[in-house]
């Protein structure tokens, strides 16, 4: 077995033992498709958003569900692990295998946390594309992978830096398109393309080749992200 | 004893290197070959916010060295830069400016254990042994070793956060030394040793030593200078052996 992969499940172990993590994984998606969404629909409606119908909402809620968890775990990935990290780097290991062991187990949290976000919805309403759901859903996961660890690469601070991912999840859930007709710049928020194919994807619809294009270009820009902030987080500064 | 001014004798050391080192196999240094050498390190922090930010300078010029074979001590008073000059030379903190030449590889025991909470101890041994190049065989050997010298075998598959703090004490310092390294720097490694764990460590470092391990160690208390062979006081920036 390769180094990255036997740290990277390592890392992965380390964020399933903690009971709460457990509970939350399959908490937060129930409560976001069960009872979120109903509440976000009646948002959109007055804010003049494209979210129309059970579908729509449902499905768009699973995506949320897994993106504010997984930015949650990267966050607290990078936050709570950088001494340990940083240690195993300057051991030998080097910044950028941790990196990369890190961004295994974030983007093995992130299929965990979307097959629940998935489960939940199917069983909650079915799903018209499932496939298209699927793949969206696991977007909006790896999307916040690369927020949740950029924050904690920035923000020592435990409460400062989830608050901050909070504020970002917030403002990219209420002011993108499926919460607000406008079109002003915070409606260009990370899951903008995201929440558009998985809006279709809960409605039956199917999209055009450049909204994929577009979701997984903004994936490869938030993995790309995550590395280089799990690496920075990692790395052994020998030189000023 | 080594003379500390023969760079001569630093061919296994590199400077700034990460590259990986011999193995654990390896043989241990001739006796009074330079391991370490530390010339006019500085390092300066910003405190406060701006507009009322400004530059404490920790480190104004630290020189020191280690051979293979010594057990050096560095003193000083509380918030002297010890803590600071062992990370510079680790190559976790950034330095304002000197050199610094070392091994591609040592151990390094924080003064605060920097583990996993949700991990066991043998599953930090695995981590290490990863980091180190070392393969299953020797990092069984190894930990098994350690486990019993610093006698905690039976918390082998414990979670950090069921241990006590002198156990993850025992377990920091059995990581930086699993590899048997070239050069071992301990930062106050024995907060919340036990009396027989406290007289064990310094048996432990002794041997190392005498097998030809260059050790280096941050201390507070006056009566370990015995058992050291040299030590080095911090105080305004600025080391000095006594």
């Amino acid at each position: 077995m390769s180094a990255v992969a036997q740290v990277g499940g390592f890392f992965v172990r380390e964020h399933l033992r903690a009971r709460l993590t457990l509970a939350l994984l399959v908490a937060i998606p129930v409560f976001f498709v069960l009872v979120f969404a109903s509440v976000l629909g009646e948002f959109a409606d007055a804010l003049g958003g494209r979210l129309s119908g059970g579908g729509a909402t449902s499905a768009i809620s699973a995506g949320w569900a897994a993106a504010f968890l997984c930015g949650a775990l990267a966050f607290f990935e990078v936050s709570s692990s950088r001494g340990a990290d940083r240690r195993l780097a300057a051991a030998g290991l080097g910044a950028g295998r941790v990196a990369l062991a890190r961004i295994a187990a974030a983007i093995a949290l992130a299929v965990v946390v979307s097959v629940v976000a998935f489960l939940t919805l199917w069983l909650r309403s079915g799903i018209a594309h499932p496939a298209h759901a699927a793949a969206s859903i696991v977007a909006f996961a790896l999307i916040y992978v690369g927020v949740g660890a950029l924050v904690g690469a920035l923000v020592t601070g435990p409460l400062e830096g989830s608050l901050l991912v909070v504020l970002i999840f917030s403002v990219d859930v209420f002011s993108g398109p499926s919460m607000t007709g406008s079109d002003g710049i915070l409606a260009h928020g990370p899951t903008r393309d995201a929440t558009k194919l998985l809006i279709a994807a809960g409605t039956g619809q199917s999209s055009a080749a450049g909204e994929w294009l577009a979701v997984a270009a903004a994936v490869t820009i938030a993995l790309t992200v995550a590395f280089g902030a799990f690496w920075l987080a990692a790395r052994s500064r020998s030189r000023s | 004893m080594c003379s500390g001014g023969d760079t001569g004798k630093a061919a296994a050391m590199t400077i700034e290197t990460t590259a990986q080192a011999p193995r654990p196999e390896a043989p241990p240094e001739a006796p009074g070959r330079c391991v370490m050498r530390a010339t006019g390190v500085r390092k300066g922090f910003g405190r406060g916010v701006w507009p009322w930010r400004r530059r404490v300078e920790v480190l104004t010029g630290a020189d020191l060295h280690v051979c293979a074979g010594e057990l050096v001590g560095l003193v000083g008073e509380n918030g002297s830069g010890k803590s600071t000059l062992m990370q510079i030379i680790v190559g976790l903190l950034a330095r304002d400016g000197g050199e610094i030449e070392r091994p591609g590889q040592l151990g390094y025991c924080p003064q605060s254990p920097m583990v996993w909470e949700k991990l066991t101890v043998d599953e930090h041994f695995a981590l290490f042994a990863r980091a180190y190049g070392m393969d299953d065989e020797e990092r069984d050997r190894a930990a098994g070793s350690l486990l019993s010298e610093l006698q905690f075998e039976r918390y082998r598959g414990y979670r950090i956060e069921a241990l006590s703090g002198g156990t993850r004490q025992k377990l920091n310092l059995a990581l930086a030394l699993m590899h048997e390294p070239q050069l071992l720097l301990l930062d106050e490694p024995y907060s919340g040793f036990d009396w027989e764990t406290y007289l064990r460590f310094w048996e432990m470092s002794e041997r190392r030593r005498d097998a030809g391990m260059g050790i280096l160690i941050v201390s507070h208390f006056l009566a370990e200078r015995e058992r050291l062979d040299r030590v080095y006081t911090l105080k305004d920036g600025r080391t000095s052996e006594t």
